[in-house]
């Protein structure tokens, strides 16, 4: 069985008081991509920073490639840190060699490797250019191209869309498939689900230091079940209507309609959205609208926090000091 | 381990060099320095010709002054001969060359005649204009002087009209001094020395004495050698400029490396900042372990400094030897002792450890202050109570020139912030070897720690973000700490 490529094993890394990542286990497989979920401040750097070795967790354990991360672990990933930044009097063939060579190619292969990157991805013309000189867009390519120069196994991608305009965050997609394609393991963290709904075949979830989730893209939207929206005139008790159907009828908090009130309805299996709807019309609800609800990531993640919550495994949400 | 290191220190120096600023600096300082020396001599030439007038109804002083004036004008004539026969003959040709111009003299030739007849072999040689005129009085009264004193009115000269400088009004009481001028002294000193001559004349003359009689004195003085113990027996103990140089020399290193060191040290400070900024350091550190980083830079920094070091000894040396050939013996003696000093073991080896020690010492300060800022602001709020404490050992360098065995001097060198420069200061005098081995332990020791602390803070700064206020804290907790 080929060995994963990065296991965490009840990860904790605390600042001070601070518990920023608490008790964390997941492993990424060799030839996986998976998306890193979670809202900004979730603790995703800072599990990645211990992933690379940058940080040492204060409990638990972190093997990269079956082994400590340390650099001859490091030398076959490529990273991308959320804060970017390159050396701006250097040029862009120089950056993306200079990298290459510190990750252990010679200077020759670094260079042709520079140079075969930076015309691949149509920066040819600015290989001799100041990174000052760039473009904020086209430095950031630079930089994802220096994560790629020593053509790494494993990719590890810290909020790589953010900052990047919508033509670039496709290119960067592209390029994350081109890589996957090419048999390398993807890693990548991300606030905004959408990107890992397209990518990934699994995810990991944190929220406030604590993994919520970790499975397959499916076995996530499993977890929120398969739900009806149906909305009735305001003040009109749905869920004593429905209490002898089978159907468990929720508030929806999220959709709000004047002179209507909107409920969730969860489906038992055998069971489809229009029979939800004709229960409700024959028990004589008032019928304002009606959804059968498509099922998002973010959804998924928003209930996953809130089960958490209810079992009391997440700390509380802290809050905004006044200043 | 060294790979990682090499391409750090690479990749930095090659960004020091291949900057402007650096060859600008390259260049720049040695001329600079040139004219800093050149400044006194210019400003001395630049003086204007000042104007001055003395109000005496008897005379007396007058005459003494108008003397006094003749007798300096001689002095420097003098002066001008023997310090060319210094720097363009040999010492037979000097004392000749005085000799002619001391019979011009006593021949009652003027000091610009007996000049020439002292250097025939010198037509250029000339006789500095006078930097102070006496003119006779335009007005006899303070009041009436006044108008001229101010600026008011001025002087019908032959250069045209010019303001009155100062004027000299001559009483029973005593001799005033008016001037607007408060700072410039040489009127003051002529007045001072006129009336000295004409007090000892009255005295002398009173007593029944000639004045002659202090030439006679002067010339029958014995003359003071200055003489110290040799360990070679037999040789010469005659003080020599062999002697005083490696004074000179050290005092003269000194400065070199406290300036070398914080010219290049900014450049520690500056690249990390930089980096700071520029949220390059997580990139780094999944290729380079943290001390190989901090190691790179500061090699990288060193390097820097030991190609201005060679750039500037190459080119000294290179003028040197175009023009060792050209130089007069004196001079040629001048060089030949510095160049013995400055290559003497005892000298050289405790300079190259002491610069190695400063430069690790103060660079990873600097390194590590550098990791804790985002901007050059934040810096200069760290830098400035260092760079306070860091002006002492140049103090303490000025305190070295007039008396290098200064107990100031030798209690300063063991503290380990000081003692790169200072220790150079005290090797002439050839202080205790256990000593010099201590100094040199400490300030190893010392390093070593301050390389340890600024790693750590390094690893604060670059892995946490510390920032400035996080260090003050960590500072104010510690001094809590050990308070409690």
């Amino acid at each position: 069985m080929t060995e994963p490529a990065l296991v965490l094993n009840g990860a904790t890394k605390r600042f001070g008081a601070f518990t920023a990542v608490d008790q964390l286990s997941f492993q990424v497989p060799a030839g996986s991509i998976i998306g890193f979920l979670g809202p900004n401040g979730a603790g995703k750097s800072t599990s990645l920073r211990m992933a690379l070795g940058i940080m040492t967790p204060d409990e638990g354990s972190v093997s990269l490639f079956g082994a400590h991360p340390d650099l001859s672990a490091l030398r076959r990933v490529g990273f991308l840190p959320e804060e970017r930044g390159l050396y701006k009097k250097m040029t862009a063939r120089q950056t993306v060699a200079y990298f290459a060579r510190l990750k252990g190619l010679s200077a020759r292969d670094a260079n042709r490797r520079a140079d075969e990157l930076l015309e691949s991805t149509g920066l040819g013309e600015f290989a001799r250019a100041k990174i000052s000189k760039l473009s904020k867009g086209m430095a950031q390519k630079v930089q994802i191209l220096s994560t790629l120069a020593h053509t790494p196994d494993f990719l590890i991608l810290d909020e790589p869309f953010s900052g990047l305009d919508p033509v670039n965050q496709q290119a960067l997609e592209e390029i994350i498939r081109e890589q996957h394609a090419a048999g390398a393991t993807i890693l990548f963290s991300t606030h905004v689900m959408e990107h890992a709904e397209r990518l990934c075949q699994s995810i990991v979830m944190m929220a406030r230091g604590r993994k919520v989730f970790d499975g397959t893209l499916d076995a996530a939207f499993d977890a929120l079940g398969r739900r009806a929206k149906i909305a009735v005139e305001a003040g009109y008790d749905l869920p004593t209507a429905l209490a002898t159907t089978g159907f468990h009828v929720e508030r929806d908090s999220h959709e709000h309609e004047d002179g209507a009130d909107w409920w969730l309805v969860s489906l038992p299996d055998g069971r489809s959205a229009q029979n939800a709807l004709r229960a409700a019309i024959d028990a004589g609800a008032p019928i304002a609208g009606f959804m059968q609800e498509e099922a998002r990531l973010r959804d998924v993640f928003v209930e996953l926090v809130e089960r958490e919550e209810a079992r009391g495994k997440l700390a509380p949400q802290p809050e905004l000091e006044t200043l | 381990m060294f790979r990682s290191i090499y391409l750090v220190a690479r990749r930095d120096y090659l960004g020091y060099v291949t900057a402007w600023g650096f060859w600008l600096g390259l260049l720049i300082t040695p001329v600079l320095l040139g004219v800093g020396m050149m400044v006194p001599a210019l400003a001395a030439s630049s003086v204007p010709v000042r104007y001055f007038t003395v109000v005496d109804a008897q005379g007396d002083f007058h005459a003494a002054l108008v003397q006094e004036m003749a007798d300096r004008r001689e002095r420097i004539a003098r002066n001008v001969v023997d310090g060319a026969g210094m720097l363009l003959g040999d010492d037979a040709d000097r004392g000749a060359a005085l000799e002619r111009f001391d019979a011009a003299i006593e021949a009652g030739e003027s000091p610009a005649a007996a000049m020439e007849i002292a250097a025939p072999h010198l037509p250029d040689l000339q006789l500095p204009e006078q930097d102070f005129v006496l003119v006779d009085p335009p007005a006899q009264t303070l009041d009436d002087l006044r108008p001229y004193l101010v600026g008011e009115r001025f002087l019908e000269t032959e250069s045209g009209p010019r303001p009155l400088f100062a004027a000299l009004l001559v009483s029973e009481e005593g001799v005033e001094y008016w001037s607007e001028n408060v700072t410039v002294d040489g009127i003051k000193s002529l007045a001072r020395r006129a009336a000295s001559d004409m007090a000892r004349n009255e005295v002398f003359g009173a007593a029944g004495v000639s004045i002659g009689i202090l030439d006679e004195i002067e010339a029958a003085t014995p003359g003071l050698v200055e003489k110290r113990l040799r360990e070679e027996a037999g040789s010469d103990s005659e003080v020599t400029l062999a002697d005083r140089a490696p004074f000179i020399v050290s005092i003269a290193m000194s400065f070199f490396l406290w300036t070398l060191i914080f010219s290049v040290v900014n450049y520690l400070l500056m690249g990390t900042i930089e980096e700071r900024s520029n949220k390059i350091f997580d990139t780094l550190l999944t290729s380079v372990k943290l001390p190989h980083m901090l190691a790179g830079k500061l090699i990288a920094v060193l390097a820097v400094s030991l190609t201005l070091m060679s750039v500037w000894t190459l080119g000294g040396m290179g003028v040197t030897a175009l023009g060792i050939s050209a130089m007069p013996g004196e001079l040629r003696e001048l060089v030949g002792a510095m160049a013995a000093a400055a290559l003497d073991p005892g000298i050289l080896i405790p300079a190259l450890i002491s610069f190695l020690l400063g430069y690790l010492m103060y660079g990873s300060i600097f390194l590590a202050l550098g990791s804790l800022c985002d901007t050059i602001q934040e810096a200069q709020t760290l830098m400035t109570p260092l760079l306070i404490l860091l002006m002492v050992p140049l103090f303490v360098a000025i305190v070295a020139m007039t008396d290098p065995e200064s107990p100031v001097l030798s209690v300063l060198s063991w503290v380990p912030l000081f003692t790169p420069f200072l220790m150079i200061l005290r090797m002439p005098t050839e202080p205790p070897l256990w000593e010099v081995l201590a100094q040199l332990g400490l300030m190893v020791a010392f390093t070593v720690a301050i390389l340890w602390l600024a790693a750590r803070i390094y690893r604060a700064g670059a892995v946490h973000g510390a920032g400035v206020n996080d260090a003050m804290g960590y500072l104010k907790r510690t001094v809590s700490f050990g308070r409690a």
